[in-house]
């Protein structure tokens, strides 16, 4: 927004800042730019990486509830968690925490059925903002003027 | 000053996070990149190296497991997304604590920590004899005879000296103590623990017990520690 009106008043200051990307509101802009300020090249390879080993991580948490393995569930969920922080997804980060937390309070597999329908569901959405924003950052990336 | 260092992680987006920083602070020359223990320690069997950078949860084995299997004492930062581990960092004498994702800035200043000269000696033990060492504690030098001190047990970049009235907290580490003090009397069982073998009352299968509070026996001083006992 600032960079927009800047770029109205001053139309030269366009040649001068730096391009930004607007990313999906789901995605914390802040906290990406925290982790790696604006590497738009470094960012595209992290959600590459993330989806290279998304189908693995998540079959693991499926697995293991199918399996009714709770031990296996909590370490699945605690393996993909940290990918959401480093993805900028931290609400969904937030659910794995919660569900984590929960897979230790629980006797069995079979009181977290609703918790496990939500963490699924959320991840399917997840992969497909995912698979979406690495798309877009992709084409921008490859168009850097 | 460069450390070299190795990477043990099984999240390859929190892997590459990290090499990154490395690489960006010029500091740190990754030596590997490992994403479970038994690779690891295969690796660090032959390779020494100054620092590790340890997830705990990995397939298999846990980060602590590494710390208890390897025979040097390296500087360690694990990072990990459970905040959890932090009492079980300390109790393993772990330099810092990254909770993942961290910012570069969070790793400069954990790198910070481990790349501080060790306390010189002259700070906190000044003097060292047969049979005492002199400890600076609350502002004033203490001596304390060998005889006294029943462990000395690490609380991250401090140690606890034990005695039967008294714990007297310094600023060092096991690794700087374990050259220091009497080898006659004193001998390291564990990374956060350096023990008087004269005060060992019983060994069990889980640790030794000296006055009551069990202390853990690594696997790797498991050996040594019955070497020294006097059994008939």
């Amino acid at each position: 927004m600032y960079n927009e009106k800047l770029i109205h008043l001053f139309p030269m200051a366009n040649e001068t800042l730096p391009k930004q990307f607007i990313f999906n509101e789901k995605l914390d802009t802040e906290y990406l730019f925290s982790l790696y300020a604006d590497d738009y090249g470094y960012i595209e390879e992290v959600l590459f990486t993330t989806l290279q080993h998304f189908d693995q991580d998540f079959d693991s948490i499926q697995l293991a509830f199918e399996s009714e393995n709770i031990a296996d569930l909590r370490k699945a969920v605690h393996k993909i968690k940290p990918t959401f922080g480093f993805t900028g997804l931290l609400n969904t980060q937030l659910i794995c925490k919660d569900f984590e937390d929960k897979c230790s309070a629980v006797a069995s597999v079979e009181d977290l059925t609703n918790e496990y329908k939500h963490i699924r569901n959320t991840l399917i959405e997840v992969k497909g903002i995912i698979e979406s924003e690495h798309k877009r950052l992709k084409e921008f990336n490859s168009n850097p003027l | 000053m460069s450390l070299s260092c190795i990477i043990v992680e099984d999240l390859q987006v929190a892997a590459d996070y990290l090499n990154r920083c490395c690489e960006k602070s010029g500091q740190v020359n990754v030596q590997g990149r490992f994403a479970n223990v038994s690779d690891a320690l295969q690796f660090l069997d032959t390779t020494s190296v100054d620092l590790l950078f340890l997830d705990v949860e990995m397939p298999g084995a846990t980060g602590f497991d590494l710390l208890d299997q390897i025979t040097f004492t390296p500087k360690v930062i694990l990072t990990t997304s459970k905040p959890e581990y932090a009492y079980d960092a300390f109790e393993y004498n772990v330099s810092d604590f990254l909770k993942k994702p961290f910012t570069y800035q969070r790793f400069l200043d954990a790198l910070k920590k481990v790349s501080q000269p060790v306390i010189q000696t002259t700070d906190t033990v000044t003097e060292t004899g047969i049979d005492h060492i002199f400890i600076k504690s609350d502002g004033k030098l203490i001596r304390l005879n060998n005889n006294d001190i029943l462990y000395i047990e690490s609380m991250g970049d401090y140690v606890k000296f034990v005695t039967m009235e008294k714990k007297y907290v310094t600023h060092n580490t096991i690794k700087n103590l374990e050259e220091k003090v009497s080898k006659q009397d004193f001998m390291k069982v564990h990374r956060s623990y350096i023990i008087n073998i004269n005060k060992i009352s019983n060994i069990r299968e889980s640790g030794l017990y000296i006055n009551g509070t069990e202390i853990p026996i690594s696997k790797s001083h498991k050996q040594d520690v019955l070497k020294r006992l006097n059994i008939i």
